[in-house]
Protein backbone atom coordinates (compact mmCIF):
# COMPACT_ATOMS: atom_id res chain seq x y z
CA UNK A 1 0.00 0.00 0.00
CA UNK A 2 1.22 3.50 -0.79
CA UNK A 3 2.57 5.40 2.18
CA UNK A 4 1.33 8.74 3.40
CA UNK A 5 4.50 10.14 4.89
CA UNK A 6 4.39 13.12 7.17
CA UNK A 7 7.12 15.01 8.97
CA UNK A 8 6.00 17.18 11.86
CA UNK A 9 8.25 19.93 13.21
CA UNK A 10 7.21 21.17 16.64
CA UNK A 11 8.39 24.77 17.01
CA UNK A 12 7.72 24.55 20.76
CA UNK A 13 10.23 21.76 21.27
CA UNK A 14 12.98 22.99 18.94
CA UNK A 15 15.97 24.55 20.70
CA UNK A 16 17.86 25.50 17.54
CA UNK A 17 20.77 23.12 18.18
CA UNK A 18 21.22 22.38 14.43
CA UNK A 19 21.86 18.69 15.09
CA UNK A 20 19.39 17.95 12.27
CA UNK A 21 21.30 20.25 9.93
CA UNK A 22 24.64 18.59 10.75
CA UNK A 23 23.20 15.07 10.52
CA UNK A 24 21.77 15.91 7.09
CA UNK A 25 25.12 17.18 5.84
CA UNK A 26 26.93 14.06 7.05
CA UNK A 27 24.33 11.63 5.77
CA UNK A 28 24.02 13.20 2.32
CA UNK A 29 27.50 14.67 1.74
CA UNK A 30 26.07 18.15 1.28
CA UNK A 31 28.85 20.44 -0.01
CA UNK A 32 29.91 23.52 1.89
CA UNK A 33 27.82 26.64 1.41
CA UNK A 34 24.55 24.93 0.46
CA UNK A 35 21.88 23.31 2.61
CA UNK A 36 19.27 20.61 2.13
CA UNK A 37 18.03 21.45 5.58
CA UNK A 38 18.66 24.24 8.02
CA UNK A 39 16.83 25.73 10.96
CA UNK A 40 16.75 29.49 10.79
CA UNK A 41 16.89 31.03 14.23
CA UNK A 42 15.56 34.56 14.62
CA UNK A 43 14.88 36.80 17.58
CA UNK A 44 11.46 38.32 17.54
CA UNK A 45 9.63 40.95 19.55
CA UNK A 46 10.66 44.16 21.28
CA UNK A 47 12.84 44.21 24.41
CA UNK A 48 12.06 43.04 27.06
CA UNK A 49 9.40 40.87 25.40
CA UNK A 50 11.66 38.83 23.22
CA UNK A 51 11.23 35.36 21.84
CA UNK A 52 13.16 32.95 19.71
CA UNK A 53 11.70 31.65 16.51
CA UNK A 54 12.82 28.45 14.81
CA UNK A 55 11.99 27.83 11.21
CA UNK A 56 12.81 24.62 9.36
CA UNK A 57 13.91 25.31 5.78
CA UNK A 58 13.87 22.23 3.59
CA UNK A 59 11.91 20.53 0.85
CA UNK A 60 8.36 20.03 2.13
CA UNK A 61 7.62 17.12 -0.24
CA UNK A 62 4.48 18.49 -1.88
CA UNK A 63 1.71 16.14 -2.94
CA UNK A 64 1.16 18.57 -5.83
CA UNK A 65 4.76 19.54 -6.60
CA UNK A 66 5.28 22.47 -8.98
CA UNK A 67 8.89 21.36 -9.51
CA UNK A 68 7.73 18.11 -11.13
CA UNK A 69 5.22 19.63 -13.54
CA UNK A 70 7.70 22.19 -14.90
CA UNK A 71 10.57 19.73 -15.44
CA UNK A 72 11.05 19.31 -19.21
CA UNK A 73 12.92 16.01 -19.00
CA UNK A 74 11.12 14.18 -16.21
CA UNK A 75 14.29 14.27 -14.09
CA UNK A 76 12.23 15.76 -11.30
CA UNK A 77 9.63 13.12 -10.51
CA UNK A 78 7.22 11.90 -7.88
CA UNK A 79 7.37 8.32 -6.61
CA UNK A 80 4.39 6.09 -5.82
CA UNK A 81 4.68 7.13 -2.19
CA UNK A 82 4.32 10.76 -3.24
CA UNK A 83 7.96 11.61 -2.54
CA UNK A 84 9.65 14.00 -4.93
CA UNK A 85 13.05 12.91 -6.20
CA UNK A 86 15.56 13.87 -8.89
CA UNK A 87 17.11 11.52 -11.45
CA UNK A 88 20.61 12.95 -11.51
CA UNK A 89 21.49 11.58 -14.93
CA UNK A 90 18.45 13.16 -16.61
CA UNK A 91 18.85 16.56 -14.99
CA UNK A 92 20.17 19.13 -17.46
CA UNK A 93 20.38 21.79 -14.73
CA UNK A 94 18.08 24.21 -16.53
CA UNK A 95 17.14 25.52 -13.08
CA UNK A 96 13.44 25.79 -13.99
CA UNK A 97 12.45 23.68 -10.95
CA UNK A 98 14.54 25.82 -8.60
CA UNK A 99 12.58 28.87 -9.74
CA UNK A 100 9.26 27.02 -9.58
CA UNK A 101 9.68 25.96 -5.94
CA UNK A 102 7.82 28.34 -3.60
CA UNK A 103 9.84 26.98 -0.65
CA UNK A 104 13.29 27.64 -2.19
CA UNK A 105 14.18 24.09 -1.29
CA UNK A 106 16.31 23.36 -4.33
CA UNK A 107 19.84 24.35 -5.10
CA UNK A 108 22.68 23.39 -7.41
CA UNK A 109 25.18 20.99 -5.92
CA UNK A 110 28.40 22.85 -6.82
CA UNK A 111 30.42 19.63 -7.02
CA UNK A 112 28.10 17.59 -9.25
CA UNK A 113 26.45 20.54 -11.00
CA UNK A 114 22.99 19.01 -10.66
CA UNK A 115 19.90 20.18 -8.83
CA UNK A 116 19.57 18.72 -5.36
CA UNK A 117 17.28 18.83 -2.36
CA UNK A 118 16.04 16.87 0.66
CA UNK A 119 14.98 13.31 -0.17
CA UNK A 120 13.86 12.29 3.36
CA UNK A 121 17.16 10.32 3.14
CA UNK A 122 15.34 7.90 0.87
CA UNK A 123 18.26 5.90 -0.55
CA UNK A 124 20.37 5.58 2.56
CA UNK A 125 17.71 5.32 5.27
CA UNK A 126 14.01 5.51 4.40
CA UNK A 127 14.15 2.66 1.90
CA UNK A 128 15.59 0.56 4.76
CA UNK A 129 12.68 1.55 7.02
CA UNK A 130 14.85 4.01 8.97
CA UNK A 131 13.74 7.54 9.81
CA UNK A 132 15.45 10.42 7.98
CA UNK A 133 18.78 11.42 9.59
CA UNK A 134 17.40 14.73 10.91
CA UNK A 135 14.57 12.98 12.73
CA UNK A 136 16.82 10.29 14.18
CA UNK A 137 19.16 12.81 15.84
CA UNK A 138 16.65 15.38 17.05
CA UNK A 139 17.51 15.88 20.71
CA UNK A 140 14.09 17.08 21.85
CA UNK A 141 11.79 15.02 19.60
CA UNK A 142 10.79 18.23 17.88
CA UNK A 143 10.86 16.23 14.64
CA UNK A 144 8.46 13.33 14.19
CA UNK A 145 8.24 11.26 11.06
CA UNK A 146 6.01 8.42 9.92
CA UNK A 147 3.03 7.22 7.95
CA UNK A 148 -0.20 9.07 8.82
CA UNK A 149 -2.28 6.36 7.20
CA UNK A 150 -1.19 4.06 10.09
CA UNK A 151 -3.63 4.97 12.86
CA UNK A 152 -1.21 4.21 15.67
CA UNK A 153 1.87 5.92 14.28
CA UNK A 154 3.29 8.77 16.32
CA UNK A 155 2.60 11.27 13.52
CA UNK A 156 -1.02 10.15 13.18
CA UNK A 157 -1.62 10.54 16.90
CA UNK A 158 0.14 13.90 16.97
CA UNK A 159 -1.88 15.04 13.94
CA UNK A 160 -5.14 14.24 15.75
CA UNK A 161 -4.03 16.06 18.88
CA UNK A 162 -2.35 19.18 17.57
CA UNK A 163 -3.18 22.01 15.23
CA UNK A 164 -0.90 21.57 12.25
CA UNK A 165 0.17 24.36 9.94
CA UNK A 166 1.18 23.55 6.38
CA UNK A 167 3.61 26.07 4.91
CA UNK A 168 2.13 28.25 2.14
CA UNK A 169 -1.00 26.07 2.19
CA UNK A 170 -2.85 28.65 0.08
CA UNK A 171 -0.76 27.58 -2.92
CA UNK A 172 -2.38 24.16 -2.93
CA UNK A 173 0.92 22.29 -2.98
CA UNK A 174 -0.16 20.03 -0.07
CA UNK A 175 3.16 19.65 1.75
CA UNK A 176 4.05 16.51 3.70
CA UNK A 177 6.18 18.58 6.07
CA UNK A 178 4.14 20.61 8.53
CA UNK A 179 4.67 22.32 11.83
CA UNK A 180 3.09 22.86 15.18
CA UNK A 181 3.29 26.64 15.64
CA UNK A 182 4.85 28.17 18.75
CA UNK A 183 2.21 28.64 21.45
CA UNK A 184 4.05 31.51 23.12
CA UNK A 185 3.81 34.49 20.84
CA UNK A 186 5.65 37.78 20.82
CA UNK A 187 4.81 40.95 19.01
CA UNK A 188 6.82 40.88 15.85
CA UNK B 1 14.86 39.64 9.17
CA UNK B 2 18.12 37.85 8.57
CA UNK B 3 18.50 34.87 10.86
CA UNK B 4 21.08 34.84 13.67
CA UNK B 5 21.71 31.20 12.74
CA UNK B 6 21.51 29.93 9.20
CA UNK B 7 22.53 31.11 5.75
CA UNK B 8 20.22 32.74 3.24
CA UNK B 9 22.84 32.89 0.49
CA UNK B 10 21.41 29.98 -1.48
CA UNK B 11 17.99 31.66 -1.72
CA UNK B 12 19.45 34.79 -3.25
CA UNK B 13 21.15 33.24 -6.27
CA UNK B 14 20.03 34.56 -9.65
CA UNK B 15 19.44 31.25 -11.41
CA UNK B 16 18.34 32.68 -14.74
CA UNK B 17 20.81 35.36 -15.68
CA UNK B 18 21.39 37.77 -18.55
CA UNK B 19 21.85 34.82 -20.93
CA UNK B 20 18.18 33.89 -20.51
CA UNK B 21 17.15 37.53 -20.94
CA UNK B 22 19.12 37.68 -24.20
CA UNK B 23 17.62 34.37 -25.32
CA UNK B 24 14.09 35.67 -24.70
CA UNK B 25 15.06 38.75 -26.70
CA UNK B 26 16.50 36.73 -29.61
CA UNK B 27 13.57 34.30 -29.72
CA UNK B 28 11.23 37.32 -29.74
CA UNK B 29 13.19 39.00 -32.55
CA UNK B 30 13.15 35.81 -34.59
CA UNK B 31 9.42 35.24 -34.23
CA UNK B 32 8.68 38.94 -34.67
CA UNK B 33 10.75 39.33 -37.83
CA UNK B 34 9.09 36.31 -39.46
CA UNK B 35 5.62 37.54 -38.48
CA UNK B 36 6.45 40.92 -40.02
CA UNK B 37 7.96 39.35 -43.15
CA UNK B 38 4.83 37.26 -43.65
CA UNK B 39 2.55 40.26 -43.08
CA UNK B 40 4.51 42.21 -45.71
CA UNK B 41 4.38 39.25 -48.07
CA UNK B 42 0.63 38.86 -47.69
CA UNK B 43 -0.33 42.51 -47.66
CA UNK B 44 2.36 44.27 -49.69
CA UNK B 45 3.34 41.88 -52.46
CA UNK B 46 1.17 42.09 -55.52
CA UNK B 47 1.95 38.60 -56.69
CA UNK B 48 2.45 35.97 -54.04
CA UNK B 49 5.10 34.20 -56.14
CA UNK B 50 7.08 37.32 -57.02
CA UNK B 51 10.75 36.55 -57.34
CA UNK B 52 11.85 40.07 -56.44
CA UNK B 53 11.49 39.98 -52.72
CA UNK B 54 10.75 43.05 -50.69
CA UNK B 55 13.66 44.14 -48.46
CA UNK B 56 11.46 43.53 -45.41
CA UNK B 57 10.97 39.89 -46.39
CA UNK B 58 14.66 39.49 -47.08
CA UNK B 59 15.68 40.93 -43.74
CA UNK B 60 13.02 38.93 -41.90
CA UNK B 61 14.17 35.68 -43.39
CA UNK B 62 17.79 36.59 -42.72
CA UNK B 63 17.30 37.69 -39.11
CA UNK B 64 14.90 34.93 -38.03
CA UNK B 65 17.18 31.90 -38.48
CA UNK B 66 20.32 33.70 -37.30
CA UNK B 67 18.72 35.00 -34.12
CA UNK B 68 16.91 31.79 -33.20
CA UNK B 69 20.06 29.69 -33.73
CA UNK B 70 22.15 32.16 -31.73
CA UNK B 71 19.49 32.17 -29.02
CA UNK B 72 19.33 28.38 -28.86
CA UNK B 73 23.11 28.19 -28.64
CA UNK B 74 23.05 30.63 -25.73
CA UNK B 75 20.23 28.68 -24.07
CA UNK B 76 22.09 25.38 -24.23
CA UNK B 77 25.34 27.00 -23.14
CA UNK B 78 23.58 28.43 -20.09
CA UNK B 79 22.46 25.00 -18.88
CA UNK B 80 24.37 23.71 -15.88
CA UNK B 81 25.17 20.63 -17.98
CA UNK B 82 25.10 21.78 -21.61
CA UNK B 83 26.12 18.40 -23.02
CA UNK B 84 23.08 16.69 -21.51
CA UNK B 85 20.68 18.95 -23.47
CA UNK B 86 19.65 15.95 -25.60
CA UNK B 87 17.32 14.88 -22.78
CA UNK B 88 15.14 17.81 -23.89
CA UNK B 89 14.73 16.09 -27.25
CA UNK B 90 14.06 12.55 -26.09
CA UNK B 91 11.76 13.37 -23.19
CA UNK B 92 8.53 15.32 -23.40
CA UNK B 93 6.44 16.68 -20.56
CA UNK B 94 3.27 18.30 -21.92
CA UNK B 95 2.78 20.10 -18.58
CA UNK B 96 6.13 21.85 -18.85
CA UNK B 97 6.19 25.07 -20.87
CA UNK B 98 9.89 24.46 -21.49
CA UNK B 99 9.04 21.14 -23.13
CA UNK B 100 6.32 22.79 -25.22
CA UNK B 101 8.85 25.46 -26.21
CA UNK B 102 11.23 22.77 -27.45
CA UNK B 103 8.37 21.32 -29.51
CA UNK B 104 7.49 24.73 -31.02
CA UNK B 105 11.15 25.42 -31.81
CA UNK B 106 11.59 22.02 -33.46
CA UNK B 107 8.70 22.84 -35.78
CA UNK B 108 9.50 26.52 -36.24
CA UNK B 109 13.25 26.48 -36.89
CA UNK B 110 13.30 24.09 -39.92
CA UNK B 111 10.43 25.92 -41.66
CA UNK B 112 12.22 29.23 -41.13
CA UNK B 113 15.42 27.78 -42.61
CA UNK B 114 13.55 26.56 -45.70
CA UNK B 115 11.83 29.93 -46.10
CA UNK B 116 15.26 31.59 -45.94
CA UNK B 117 16.64 29.25 -48.63
CA UNK B 118 13.74 30.15 -50.91
CA UNK B 119 14.14 33.88 -50.46
CA UNK B 120 17.89 33.79 -50.95
CA UNK B 121 17.80 31.25 -53.77
CA UNK B 122 19.58 33.54 -56.25
CA UNK B 123 22.43 34.18 -53.83
CA UNK B 124 22.75 30.50 -52.99
CA UNK B 125 22.91 29.20 -56.57
CA UNK B 126 25.87 31.49 -57.22
CA UNK B 127 28.09 29.31 -55.09
CA UNK B 128 28.99 25.93 -56.51
CA UNK B 129 29.68 24.39 -53.10
CA UNK B 130 26.06 25.11 -52.19
CA UNK B 131 24.74 23.18 -55.22
CA UNK B 132 23.09 20.36 -53.25
CA UNK B 133 20.99 23.07 -51.61
CA UNK B 134 19.93 24.20 -55.08
CA UNK B 135 18.29 20.88 -55.86
CA UNK B 136 16.66 20.91 -52.43
CA UNK B 137 15.26 24.36 -53.20
CA UNK B 138 13.92 23.05 -56.54
CA UNK B 139 12.18 20.24 -54.68
CA UNK B 140 10.67 22.69 -52.18
CA UNK B 141 9.51 24.90 -55.04
CA UNK B 142 7.67 21.94 -56.56
CA UNK B 143 5.44 22.12 -53.47
CA UNK B 144 4.45 25.70 -54.27
CA UNK B 145 0.77 24.85 -54.36
CA UNK B 146 0.98 24.35 -50.58
CA UNK B 147 2.91 27.60 -50.07
CA UNK B 148 0.08 29.54 -48.48
CA UNK B 149 -0.77 26.69 -46.09
CA UNK B 150 2.86 26.40 -45.03
CA UNK B 151 3.01 30.16 -44.52
CA UNK B 152 -0.06 30.08 -42.28
CA UNK B 153 1.53 27.22 -40.38
CA UNK B 154 4.77 29.20 -40.02
CA UNK B 155 2.79 32.20 -38.79
CA UNK B 156 1.15 30.01 -36.13
CA UNK B 157 4.52 28.55 -35.12
CA UNK B 158 6.02 32.05 -34.90
CA UNK B 159 3.14 33.22 -32.71
CA UNK B 160 3.78 30.21 -30.44
CA UNK B 161 7.52 30.94 -30.24
CA UNK B 162 6.84 34.63 -29.60
CA UNK B 163 4.46 33.96 -26.74
CA UNK B 164 5.76 30.76 -25.14
CA UNK B 165 8.63 32.68 -23.54
CA UNK B 166 5.99 34.63 -21.64
CA UNK B 167 4.16 31.48 -20.56
CA UNK B 168 7.53 30.00 -19.55
CA UNK B 169 7.77 32.68 -16.88
CA UNK B 170 4.09 33.13 -16.05
CA UNK B 171 3.73 29.41 -15.26
CA UNK B 172 5.73 29.86 -12.04
CA UNK B 173 3.49 30.86 -9.15
CA UNK B 174 6.52 30.97 -6.89
CA UNK B 175 7.56 34.21 -8.61
CA UNK B 176 4.89 36.91 -8.20
CA UNK B 177 6.21 39.27 -10.85
CA UNK B 178 6.15 36.54 -13.51
CA UNK B 179 2.92 34.85 -12.51
CA UNK B 180 0.70 37.15 -14.57
CA UNK B 181 -1.58 36.12 -17.44
CA UNK B 182 -0.70 39.38 -19.20
CA UNK B 183 3.02 38.58 -19.48
CA UNK B 184 2.78 36.36 -22.61
CA UNK B 185 0.79 39.07 -24.43
CA UNK B 186 3.32 41.70 -23.36
CA UNK B 187 6.16 39.52 -24.67
CA UNK B 188 4.41 38.73 -27.95
CA UNK B 189 3.58 42.39 -28.55
CA UNK B 190 7.10 43.53 -27.83
CA UNK B 191 8.56 40.79 -29.99
CA UNK B 192 6.45 41.96 -32.94
CA UNK B 193 7.71 45.46 -32.20
CA UNK B 194 11.31 44.22 -32.22
CA UNK B 195 10.61 42.31 -35.44
CA UNK B 196 9.49 45.50 -37.17
CA UNK B 197 12.52 47.37 -35.88
CA UNK B 198 15.08 44.75 -36.83
CA UNK B 199 13.60 44.27 -40.30
CA UNK B 200 13.71 47.98 -41.02
CA UNK B 201 17.23 48.22 -39.62
CA UNK B 202 18.63 45.28 -41.59
CA UNK B 203 16.64 46.28 -44.67
CA UNK B 204 18.10 49.78 -44.63
CA UNK B 205 21.61 48.53 -44.10
CA UNK B 206 21.79 45.53 -46.46
CA UNK B 207 18.91 45.58 -48.94
CA UNK B 208 18.53 49.26 -49.73
CA UNK B 209 17.94 48.64 -53.44
CA UNK B 210 14.76 46.61 -52.87
CA UNK B 211 13.27 48.86 -50.21
CA UNK B 212 9.74 49.87 -50.92
CA UNK B 213 8.80 53.10 -49.11
CA UNK B 214 5.21 51.94 -49.08
CA UNK B 215 6.09 48.88 -47.04
CA UNK B 216 8.22 51.00 -44.69
CA UNK B 217 5.20 53.21 -44.19
CA UNK B 218 3.04 50.15 -43.64
CA UNK B 219 5.48 48.92 -40.99
CA UNK B 220 5.75 52.29 -39.26
CA UNK B 221 1.96 52.44 -38.96
CA UNK B 222 2.03 48.89 -37.61
CA UNK B 223 4.80 49.90 -35.20
CA UNK B 224 2.71 52.81 -33.97
CA UNK B 225 -0.19 50.45 -33.27
CA UNK B 226 2.03 47.91 -31.54
CA UNK B 227 3.61 50.54 -29.28
CA UNK B 228 0.17 51.95 -28.48
CA UNK B 229 -0.86 48.42 -27.48
CA UNK B 230 2.26 47.68 -25.50
CA UNK B 231 2.10 50.80 -23.32
CA UNK B 232 -1.37 50.08 -21.89
CA UNK B 233 -0.50 46.37 -21.65
CA UNK B 234 2.44 47.17 -19.38
CA UNK B 235 0.07 49.37 -17.37
CA UNK B 236 -2.44 46.53 -17.09
CA UNK B 237 0.38 44.16 -16.12
CA UNK B 238 1.36 46.26 -13.10
CA UNK B 239 -2.19 47.25 -12.16
CA UNK B 240 -3.01 43.54 -12.12
CA UNK B 241 -0.11 42.94 -9.75
CA UNK B 242 -1.18 45.81 -7.48
CA UNK B 243 -4.66 44.33 -7.26
CA UNK B 244 -3.10 40.95 -6.42
CA UNK B 245 -2.82 42.08 -2.80
CA UNK B 246 -0.39 41.02 -0.10
CA UNK B 247 3.11 40.20 -1.22
CA UNK B 248 2.22 40.52 -4.91
CA UNK B 249 1.37 44.22 -4.44
CA UNK B 250 4.53 44.88 -2.46
CA UNK B 251 6.63 43.09 -5.07
CA UNK B 252 5.15 45.26 -7.83
CA UNK B 253 5.77 48.41 -5.80
CA UNK B 254 9.37 47.43 -5.07
CA UNK B 255 10.05 46.48 -8.68
CA UNK B 256 8.83 49.89 -9.87
CA UNK B 257 10.49 52.03 -7.23
CA UNK B 258 13.67 50.37 -5.90
CA UNK B 259 17.21 50.77 -7.11
CA UNK B 260 18.75 50.33 -10.51
CA UNK B 261 16.13 47.96 -11.85
CA UNK B 262 13.35 50.52 -11.47
CA UNK B 263 15.59 52.90 -13.42
CA UNK B 264 16.03 50.26 -16.13
CA UNK B 265 12.25 50.04 -16.37
CA UNK B 266 11.34 53.72 -16.38
CA UNK B 267 14.27 55.03 -18.36
CA UNK B 268 15.10 52.02 -20.54
CA UNK B 269 11.83 50.22 -21.18
CA UNK B 270 9.35 53.11 -21.03
CA UNK B 271 11.57 56.07 -22.03
CA UNK B 272 13.95 54.71 -24.65
CA UNK B 273 11.97 51.65 -25.67
CA UNK B 274 8.45 53.07 -26.04
CA UNK B 275 8.17 56.87 -25.73
CA UNK B 276 11.18 57.75 -27.92
CA UNK B 277 10.09 55.42 -30.78
CA UNK B 278 6.54 56.68 -30.40
CA UNK B 279 7.76 60.24 -30.91
CA UNK B 280 9.95 59.38 -33.91
CA UNK B 281 7.25 57.30 -35.59
CA UNK B 282 4.66 60.03 -35.22
CA UNK B 283 7.18 62.57 -36.53
CA UNK B 284 8.08 60.41 -39.54
CA UNK B 285 4.46 59.63 -40.40
CA UNK B 286 3.35 63.24 -39.97
CA UNK B 287 5.95 64.78 -42.22
CA UNK B 288 5.83 61.88 -44.72
CA UNK B 289 9.59 62.00 -44.75
CA UNK B 290 11.20 58.69 -44.02
CA UNK B 291 14.53 60.13 -43.13
CA UNK B 292 17.03 57.35 -42.58
CA UNK B 293 18.31 58.93 -39.37
CA UNK B 294 14.83 59.02 -37.80
CA UNK B 295 14.10 55.48 -38.76
CA UNK B 296 17.44 54.15 -37.56
CA UNK B 297 17.01 55.94 -34.22
CA UNK B 298 13.55 54.49 -33.93
CA UNK B 299 14.64 50.94 -34.68
CA UNK B 300 17.66 51.01 -32.37
CA UNK B 301 15.60 52.46 -29.52
CA UNK B 302 12.89 49.82 -29.95
CA UNK B 303 15.43 46.99 -29.92
CA UNK B 304 17.20 48.33 -26.84
CA UNK B 305 13.85 48.75 -25.08
CA UNK B 306 12.74 45.20 -25.88
CA UNK B 307 16.05 43.78 -24.63
CA UNK B 308 15.81 45.84 -21.43
CA UNK B 309 12.22 44.70 -20.86
CA UNK B 310 13.36 41.05 -20.89
CA UNK B 311 16.33 41.88 -18.69
CA UNK B 312 14.15 43.78 -16.23
CA UNK B 313 11.49 41.09 -15.97
CA UNK B 314 14.05 38.29 -15.57
CA UNK B 315 16.02 40.02 -12.83
CA UNK B 316 13.24 41.85 -10.99
CA UNK B 317 11.25 38.61 -10.84
CA UNK B 318 14.07 36.76 -9.10
CA UNK B 319 15.11 39.65 -6.82
CA UNK B 320 11.71 40.81 -5.58
CA UNK B 321 10.09 37.67 -4.24
CA UNK B 322 7.94 39.24 -1.50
Amino acid sequence: MAKAYRLIFDENLCIGCQACNVACRLENDVPEGVYRLQVHVTTQGVFPHLGMHFERRSCVMCDEPPCVSVCPTGASFQSKDGLVHIHESQCITCKYCILACPYHARFINPLKNVVEKCTFCFDSRLSKALDPACVSVCTTEALRFGDVSQENSAVAMLSRKETLLFPKAHLGTKPKVCFIPARKGVKV
Amino acid sequence: MSPMWGSTAQYEVIHWSWAIAVYLFLAGISAGSIIVALLVKWNRHERSNSSIWDAMIKSGTLVAPVSILAGLFLLVADLGRPLSFYWLLIRFNPLSVMSLGVLFLLIYTPIVLVFTLLVFERTIVKYTWLLPLGSFIEWVKSLHSYAKTIEYFLMAAALCVGSYTGFLLSALYAIPLWNSPVLPIVFLTSSISSGIAVNILIGLVFFKSTINTESIKYLLVLDLRVIMTELPLLGIFFVGLFYGGGEVSSVAKAALSHGGLALVFWLGVIGIGLLLPLATVILALRSHVYRVRYILTNATAVLLGVLLLRYYIIYAGQIYLG
